[in-house]
């Protein structure tokens, strides 16, 4: 196990931070991002055994780039407590259509955010 | 959905014996605990998400960089915090209507909107929010017309979403303050609209 979490009993002090000011779930990374705003990408089919952010009703969907969130710790790796693996995290468009067929509205769309590990290019 | 005063109990009765274990082997301290549970019903909640809301009704400019910078605008107004420390705001218009979900848990801007709702982390809501978004507003009171543009936010990552509901007509000469009564924990969820103030209701002889 690559990341050690403490078992000490939380006091109010510590408390009292963590409420003021969170968890930073930001990373840095040398590498750039994969992808640009407007850039069709497909979201990965697998079907891991432990933990993923990826939602199984989203795999192997196109969508679109909308914005890039800069980046961020990967929680499908510190769920298994292995390596934090900073990446870059993107919000991603998809029309409602291409991932329920034509029974949904043509004007409803999802956007939802993934990582670099997530997606393929398109 | 059913649930009864019994099933209710029993989980009460669940937590405690868990809580009093953990306490008993130093796992937990209870003044933590309370300290938390306290912040969470005094000082943590909607009103918070109200303030950012109402702020940015009155002012372009922080209503721009909210739009453009959740994180820092928020921040500006002391409000960050737990489970709220990426945030991304987005505006409800004419054209969009915009609801958040989170299909994996139940993800929510705690620091601004305090706990989540019983329905938010409701399997129900949680799967029917990205399949029938429109079904779904209609339950909750909301008919949006076919030609709006509805986007479900999945916050399934560590971003976190606050709705910017449209300012209600006839409200052009309240204050700040007053606004912010008006705004609701579902309106910044984006399962209602904000509506302007009833007027009182006279006494008629």
């Amino acid at each position: 196990m690559a990341i050690e979490t403490s078992n000490e009993c939380m006091s109010v002090a510590q408390a009292e931070i963590l409420l003021q000011s969170g968890v930073n779930c930001r990373g840095v990374t040398n590498a750039p991002p994969k992808f640009q705003v407007g850039d069709m990408v497909k979201a990965k089919v697998m079907h891991p055994v432990t933990y993923t952010r990826l939602p199984r009703y989203v795999r192997g969907k196109v969508g679109t780039i909308a914005k890039v969130h800069g980046v961020y710790v990967f929680p499908d790796t510190i769920g298994q407590r292995l390596d934090t693996k900073p990446q870059y995290v993107y919000n991603v468009r998809f029309a409602a259509q291409d991932i329920w067929g034509p029974d949904a509205s043509p004007k409803d769309f999802l956007h939802i955010d993934l990582f670099d590990d997530h997606l393929d290019t398109v | 959905m059913p649930h009864s005063h019994h099933s209710e109990s029993d989980i009460a009765l669940r937590v405690r014996a868990i809580e009093s274990l953990l306490a008993e082997k130093g796992i937990i301290d209870p003044a933590t605990l309370d300290a938390i549970i306290d912040a969470y019903e005094h000082r943590i909640g909607p009103h918070n998400g109200a303030r950012i809301v109402a702020k940015a009704w009155v002012s372009y400019d922080y209503k721009q960089r909210l739009l453009a910078d959740g994180t820092s605008a928020i921040a500006e107004l002391g409000l960050t915090g737990f489970s709220s420390e990426h945030m991304v705001v987005v505006e409800n218009t004419p054209q969009v209507h915009n609801l958040v979900v989170c299909t994996l848990c139940s993800c929510y801007p705690w620091a601004i909107l305090g706990l989540p709702p019983t329905w938010y982390k409701s399997f129900a809501y949680r799967s029917r929010a990205v399949i029938e978004p429109r079904k779904v507003l209609q339950e909750f009171g909301l008919d949006i017309p076919d030609e709006v543009e509805i986007r479900v936010w999945d916050s399934n990552a560590d971003l976190r979403y606050l709705v910017l509901p449209e300012r209600p007509s006839g409200t052009e000469d309240m204050s700040e303050e007053a606004l912010a009564d008006l705004v609701t924990r579902n309106a910044m969820i984006g399962t209602a609209k904000v509506y302007p103030p009833r007027s009182p209701s006279t006494i008629t002889a």
